[in-house]
């Protein structure tokens, strides 16, 4: 075939080949060497980040008759992948050693389902764009059920696989309805089609629903959301970290994708469909969180408000709310997971998740609590913390996009969230400890959260660097800066 | 056959499949449900690729990728349901139940 030039899918053959080789030396490897495994997945993460960053610099192409899309937006996002993974490698080490079997398909099967998130961001088809999404998902169902014989870790399981097969059902009905609509499934053709269409084709309006309501689930959007709290809970800690952040921005990675290249030009047949859908999302999100008690719990409600905030950037979507929303997610994915490799953290020690079990904890552990009120702080969006930043840049966006009653309802939801994530603080540095002896973490943990800590305060007191590379990333899917919004 | 069957047949098996998904209790029931709505897919992408589109086999095509990815996802979730009855004894979805709000 002329023009294919299969060297440009090296990162995610390499991240294969990574894979592969936690398989192959867990099989080789006796016990106690088995703990290696962890070194050896992440120094190879990293390797292939170095690579990836020097060798696709600045490319901007399509493979395979554009079936893939190799430019700066896949770039950014393949990289942010795989900074993820590595900080998940790292977080799971101490967790899988205590609490899980199989260290070797745990770390393989992770290594896969980063595949599975890199091509996501590069498809450019939505064929190609629902096999990559089922490699992400076939992965995380194994990931959430991992622990074989841990009755809430196999609830969590069947219930993400039947939901999420589901949604799969759903979002692929409404593909075969959008090939019917426009005869096409590359992103380009969609938008080709969409632009000589007149009217409302009601075929298409519910074929985007569809795609919408499938794509809605794997973020856990309301309605969409049931799976999410009992997902969170019931599976291991970094799996539920992963969940938490890498699936999420790897399914936004593919929403902003297909409707900047593909739907944009119908944006208003689904505009007021995903700003409605945002409101809800955000508002039952932020409420329900109010009465959690376990920790799990109440970040799976304020991942779902956060996953509010960011459809709004989806419904503004103008190259301006497009970097907004990149941002947030760079913002969101540090916070979480700062805030889950805490709560690994403590669990490794104590091995509970309620919230009332960290009272006391600033003088147990002046560092970890402090590293989590720092993650709390900025997931409710205080200054000088990566959330106050990320949310300044979304919500002035959305509302210079039109959407200013949107922005409204995200203000409003902001404070609401600010009391449940105080509560997590006050129980902390105010309620005494019901044992006070002090809560000694190993060096990689501390080094990690430091790492995060710093990444906090980074992206909330110099965002520049990152606002650049973003949009670089931007412009690649808003070719020429096209649809100005009024 | 026209155009409007096709719809019409796909249409119908989509909706008794998210009957079923709703309806029925029994996890290996849903899983049957969900793959009635797969087969709901295939009968829609090959009856535009042929109605619409002849001369392409672009439909045809992604039919089969469905059909395989089907397969492994029904796979693995019987896979995950065996180890819930291992445990629990039930594949009852009312009856797993650990958690809660």
């Amino acid at each position: 075939m002329p023009g294919v030039n299969f060297n440009l899918l090296w990162p995610q053959l390499l991240v294969t080949a990574l894979a592969f080789a936690v398989f192959g030396a867990d099989l080789l490897m006796r016990r106690p060497q088995r703990a290696l495994l962890v070194w050896i997945s992440a120094a190879g993460l990293v390797g292939i980040f170095v690579f990836t960053l020097v060798y696709l610099w600045g490319r901007n192409t399509t493979l395979y008759d554009g079936i893939f899309h190799i430019d700066n937006f896949s770039l950014f996002f393949s990289a942010f992948f795989l900074v993820i993974a590595v900080v998940v490698v790292l977080s799971s080490a101490q967790y899988v050693r205590q609490y899980l079997t199989h260290p070797g398909e745990y770390y393989g099967i992770l290594l896969f389902s980063i595949v599975g998130m890199m091509l996501m961001a590069a498809a450019g088809e939505l064929l190609t764009a629902y096999v990559a999404l089922e490699l992400l998902s076939f992965s995380l169902y194994i990931l959430a059920s991992y622990a074989r014989n841990e009755p809430k870790s196999n609830e969590a399981g069947i219930k993400y696989v039947l939901l999420g097969a589901f949604s799969s059902a759903l979002l692929l009905y409404g593909i075969s309805l959008i090939y019917g609509a426009v005869g096409a499934t590359r992103f380009q053709d969609i938008a080709l089609a969409l632009r000589g269409m007149e009217g409302v084709n009601s075929l298409l309006v519910v074929g985007i629903a569809l795609v919408l309501a499938g794509l809605g689930f794997k973020v856990a959007a309301v309605p969409f959301h049931m799976w999410a709290p009992d997902v969170y809970e019931g599976a291991p800690m970094p799996v539920t970290a992963y969940i938490a952040v890498g699936s999420k921005v790897a399914a936004f990675a593919l929403l902003l994708r297909l409707f900047a290249e593909g739907f944009a030009p119908a944006i208003d047949q689904w505009r007021l469909l995903v700003a409605a859908l945002a409101a809800l999302t955000m508002t039952t999100g932020n409420l329900v969180a109010l009465t959690q008690t376990n920790i799990k719990r109440l970040l799976a409600y304020s991942s779902i408000a956060h996953v509010g905030y960011l459809l709004m950037g989806l419904a503004a979507l103008s190259p301006l709310a497009s970097t907004g929303l990149m941002l947030y997610l760079v913002g969101y994915a540090v916070t979480n997971m700062l805030v889950f490799v805490c709560a690994i953290a403590f669990y490794n020690r104590e091995g509970k998740d309620e919230i009332s079990a960290l009272s006391g904890l600033a003088g147990r552990s002046p560092f970890l609590a402090g590293a989590m009120a720092a993650a709390l702080f900025s997931l409710a969006g205080l200054p000088f913390f990566a959330g106050f930043t990320v949310k300044f840049y979304l919500f002035s966006a959305t509302a210079k996009a039109g959407l200013l009653w949107l922005a409204g309802i995200a203000i409003t939801n902001s404070l609401i969230s600010l009391y449940y994530y105080l509560m997590v603080i006050k129980q902390m540095y105010i309620n005494p400890a019901s044992q006070p002896t002090p809560l000694r973490l190993p060096w990689p943990m501390v080094a990690l959260l430091s790492v995060l800590v710093l990444g906090v305060l980074f992206v909330g007191i110099y965002p520049r660097p990152v606002v650049d590379a973003i949009q670089a990333a931007t412009q690649a899917i808003f070719p020429g800066g096209m649809l100005s919004t009024p | 056959m026209t155009l409007l069957m096709m719809e019409l047949l796909s249409g119908a098996l989509f909706a008794i499949g998210l009957y079923g998904v709703l309806a029925r209790r029994n996890a290996v029931l849903v899983l049957m449900a969900i793959e009635l709505m797969l087969n709901a897919v295939n009968i829609n992408l090959i009856g535009y690729a042929a109605f619409l589109d002849p001369g392409r086999v672009l439909g045809q095509v992604l039919a089969i990728f469905v059909i395989t990815i089907a397969a492994a996802e029904a796979g693995l979730a019987l896979a995950i349901i065996l180890r819930v009855y291992r445990n629990r004894g039930t594949v009852n979805v009312d009856e797993i139940n650990l958690m809660k709000w």
